[in-house]
């Protein structure tokens, strides 16, 4: 089998192009070296923010008390939060002055609520003598 | 002890992080910083555009320290660019989207955006010897190296640049070890001609 000059053996660059590979190569070193300085700021930060993220992702073992008692404290105001907003849970005051006068204006009713006994009474008497 | 004082204690403790821990985000310091500027060259490569590629390095920093900065040390350059590459990926099939979106709705390349054209190979062009002549000698290897497919582009600069070995760019690239030496392959022989001459 005949090769051809050029051909890479096994993924790699034929001998016949190293010279201008590796000027390639150093070119491209020069750009990266040559980045102008708002560019680097912008990197640095982008770096800080990676940095800040693999500070969170971790959580070492000294931070768990911590995260333990923020869990903790997020768990309690979940907790007690309904109970100390019960009151505000009852009926609306406009619902409460509305029922207070429905049952103002049955006063009939209410007086034959309490005599329901007698008319009970009344009505067994009836059928007694009937 | 009240809790607020209790978490207060603790939190004034967090400071004093484990020699380890300290040593671990400065080995992640040290990574990042070495690598960063290469890898902002190679994602501009293919972006075309300096803060498109500011972008996607700066996402591919974020997902890397949380994804695998606890993996081996001589694990990170692979793990860092295959995190990269894959938003380059992204990248680019969300601009191929957009350009074809953009054919249907019948909008021409003329707010700003670049000519699709000049993406393309001139098969006509001079060669870098008439423009080293200018001085332009990096700007002729930035053209020679975009006209490259995306993959073929991947594989020289990750193999020649960066310094991985086949393996490792596989691993880089989520291909094959074949895929690599066939990218290759093909990168060198359609750079050959335009940049044998570099010096």
């Amino acid at each position: 089998m005949t090769t051809h000059e050029h051909t890479p053996a096994a993924g790699e660059p034929a001998a016949s192009d190293a010279r201008w590979t590796d000027a390639a190569r150093r070119m491209l070193d020069e750009a990266a070296d040559d980045l102008d300085a708002a560019t680097l700021s912008q990197l640095n930060r982008a770096r800080q923010a990676a940095l800040a993220a693999s500070r969170t992702r971790r959580a070492p073992a000294w931070a768990w008390p911590a995260l333990f008692a923020a869990a903790a404290s997020c768990a309690l105001a979940v907790l007690v939060w309904p109970v100390a907003q019960a009151p505000l849970e009852t009926t609306p005051p406009g619902m409460i002055v509305a029922g207070d006068l429905e049952l103002l204006a049955a006063d009939a009713e209410l007086a034959l609520y309490e005599d329901l006994e007698f008319y009970a009474w009344l009505d067994t008497q009836q059928s007694a003598d009937g | 002890m009240p809790l607020a004082t209790a978490v207060w204690n603790v939190s004034d403790r967090m400071p004093s992080a484990p020699p380890q821990a300290v040593a671990s985000e400065r080995a992640l310091d040290r990574f990042l910083r070495g690598i960063e500027r290469r890898a902002l060259r190679i994602a501009e490569l293919s972006t075309r555009h300096r803060e498109d590629a500011l972008e996607l390095v700066q996402d591919a920093m974020l997902a890397f320290a949380r994804s695998y900065a606890d993996k081996p040390e001589d694990e990170w350059t692979p793990l860092f660019h295959r995190v990269l590459d894959s938003r380059i990926l992204d990248f680019h099939r969300r601009s191929t989207v957009r350009r074809r979106w953009r054919v249907w709705f019948g909008r021409s390349g003329d707010e700003g955006e670049e000519d699709p054209l000049e993406q393309v190979a001139d098969p006509h062009d001079p060669g870098p010897m008439l423009r080293m002549a200018d001085g332009q000698t990096r700007a002729a290897l930035d053209a020679a190296l975009r006209a490259l497919p995306l993959r073929q582009r991947q594989t020289f600069l990750l193999r020649l640049w960066e310094g991985l070995d086949v393996a490792q760019t596989a691993a880089a690239m989520g291909c094959s070890e074949g895929s690599v030496k066939t990218h290759l392959s093909r990168a060198l022989a359609a750079l050959r001609p335009r940049l044998e001459d570099l010096r």
